[in-house]
């Protein structure tokens, strides 16, 4: 119990970390690397928890693709013109500091409507069969809500080869 | 890692001795690729350093050691050094959560005036419950290391190379990914222990039902999933970045790509790196498509531990243990031999051949073979006329 616990705290330690630096460093791929790092952490603390599945989706998925995909796509680019509109103006500025506010609200109110987890009780057996039973309940109770999820992503998708096709790309000037 | 002294300390040498193993079979497997590669070109190959040329190894190593240490001035310097590291990392994690042999039990003894055990020892580094997203997940950062190398080098050749490395790793992932679902099917585990357990004994299938066993036959994953294998082993020839997908580092075009800035003992640890890829890939392949480190009708856990009948049982189980190691490292020895053979046979793809192999070709057919698994598994196993 004790070590989860000292996992726990550096682990968070550890994502916090380098979640700030991902905001901070002004360098574009290094900041792409930083987030690696965060999704690394952020495997490991599900590792810790006894989550063993999520946490090898989430260093196939987000650490392993989904940002190969980024830092690949920050390096082809010119980042000049990026780095240039990282304006320091006033209204930028506060646009910025308005999504901030947005998204702190959005996680305090997510953790207040939350359940508490101090009267959840974990369930008896996880570790051996917690692959089958995610896959039986993504596959019942909660079929609708994945097979929107998966409409989602298909809509993206789309969208995504419908900007990539237009007259300049993402890159358009006018 | 243990729940005593000698517990704690067992498994902590295990861990250094697979690392170690990993480390240096790639002397050995460097040997066989310029001796084997010379064979196959009608040449002699390295011959003059000790017997046979293997005192070769040494002298490459007091080079690798010796040779200057080169930062190129307008690099990123800390992401310089770091990526050779991560180079090693994947390849080292994955292997430690592959099974090598049976799990050693060691009866209670008496040894320094106290009483110990009883234990049993996993002949792998740690057990992840999950072994198979576990291993996936980590062999799917390796393009990472080559990213980072062909960034930090501020060179547009080794840039060239991380980024046709992180293409190819992207694209091949996913038909990787796919081939294996088919196997986990069959079997349904993610375990490798588990899965070399089920092909363990003679063939066995329902047909519509109808329970069949064909004696003379091991129960292998390759009766069941010619396809996932072929698929499987063509994704890991590109995630190992081996020809013919070493696009990377094509030395035609991109001089050495995203290596080409690195020297001495850097430019070693990439190469430990790949041939740690290579013997993963091989261990994969073995376990899920040609029984792991059993041989049925011969040499399977049942028959080999009769063998030691008379034995104490710890030293039964040790024995057990290590002979169906030494047939695993044999069955990953003849797929490293197809990886070094494959090199020296095939041409390299073009670019737009690659791409279009992994996306138009390979993606789909591991779909096809996921969704006709599926399908075969529930008409096959479905009591019928019940």
């Amino acid at each position: 119990m004790i070590y989860e616990a000292l996992g726990f705290y550096s682990l968070s330690l550890f994502i916090l970390f380098f979640a700030y630096k991902t905001i901070t460093v002004p360098n574009p791929v290094h900041s792409a690397l930083y987030l690696v790092l965060t999704m690394m952490g952020l495997a490991g603390t599900f590792f810790n928890l006894g989550a063993e599945f999520i946490a090898g989706v989430q260093l196939i998925v987000y650490a392993g693709a989904v940002m190969v995909l980024f830092v690949m796509v920050l390096m082809l680019f010119d980042l000049k013109a990026e780095l240039r509109s990282f304006s320091r103006g006033l209204l930028s500025g506060s646009l910025k500091v308005m999504a901030s506010a947005l998204l702190a609200g959005m996680a305090l109110g997510a953790i207040k409507n939350s359940v508490d987890p101090a009267g959840l009780q974990p369930p008896a057996e996880i570790s051996a069969n917690a692959t089958r039973q995610i896959g039986v309940l993504l596959y019942t109770q909660y079929l609708f809500a994945f097979e929107v999820l998966g409409v989602l992503l298909l809509v993206v998708a789309v969208g995504v080869v419908a900007v990539s096709r237009m007259k300049g790309g993402t890159h358009a000037k006018h | 890692m243990g729940s005593d002294w000698f517990e704690f300390t067992v498994n902590f040498i295990k861990m250094i001795l697979i690392f170690l193993m990993m480390v240096q079979i790639v002397p050995l497997l460097v040997w066989v690729e310029r001796r084997g590669s010379a064979f196959i070109q009608n040449r002699l190959g390295p011959n003059r350093v000790g017997p046979l040329g293997l005192m070769q190894l040494l002298a490459d190593a007091v080079k690798f050691l010796t040779k200057e240490e080169f930062v190129p001035a307008r690099g990123h310097s800390m992401l310089f050094y770091l990526a050779p590291i991560a180079a090693m990392i994947p390849a080292t994690l994955a292997l430690a959560a592959i099974p090598l042999s049976v799990p050693i039990h060691v009866e209670a003894f008496e040894w320094l005036g106290q009483n110990w055990g009883p234990y049993v020892f996993k002949f792998q580094g740690y057990d992840f419950g999950i072994g198979i997203v576990f291993v996936l997940g980590v062999s799917s950062l390796a393009a990472y290391a080559l990213l980072l190398a062909g960034y930090a080098s501020n060179n547009k050749y080794a840039l060239f190379g991380a980024l046709r490395a992180s293409a190819q790793t992207i694209s091949y992932e996913l038909a990787m990914g796919l081939s294996i679902v088919g196997v986990i099917l069959l079997f349904g585990t993610f375990s490798f222990s588990e899965m070399v357990t089920a092909q363990a004994h003679a063939l066995s299938f329902s047909f519509f039902g109808q329970p069949v066993e064909i004696s003379w036959l091991p129960n292998w994953g390759i009766f069941y999933q010619p396809l996932g294998a072929l698929i499987l082993f063509a994704a890991m020839f590109a995630e190992a970045n081996r020809l013919p997908f070493d696009l990377p580092e094509a030395e035609g075009e991109l001089v050495a790509g995203y290596h080409t800035e690195y020297s001495g003992f850097k430019f070693n640890m990439f190469f430990i790196g790949e041939y740690g890829h290579m013997l993963v890939a091989s261990a994969l392949m073995v376990i899920f498509y040609f029984g792991g480190y059993t041989l049925y009708p011969w040499l399977t856990p049942a028959t080999v531990s009769s063998w030691f009948a008379d034995l104490s049982p710890t030293k039964a189980s040790l024995f057990t243990a290590l002979v169906l190691h030494v047939v695993l490292l044999l069955k990953i020895v003849v797929f490293l031999w197809i990886f070094i053979w494959a090199r020296w046979t095939l041409p390299r793809f073009r670019y737009d051949q690659l791409m279009d192999l992994g996306w138009r070709k390979m993606l789909p057919w591991a779909l096809f073979n996921t969704v006709v698994t599926a399908i075969a598994i529930l008409v096959m196993r479905h009591q019928w006329g019940q």
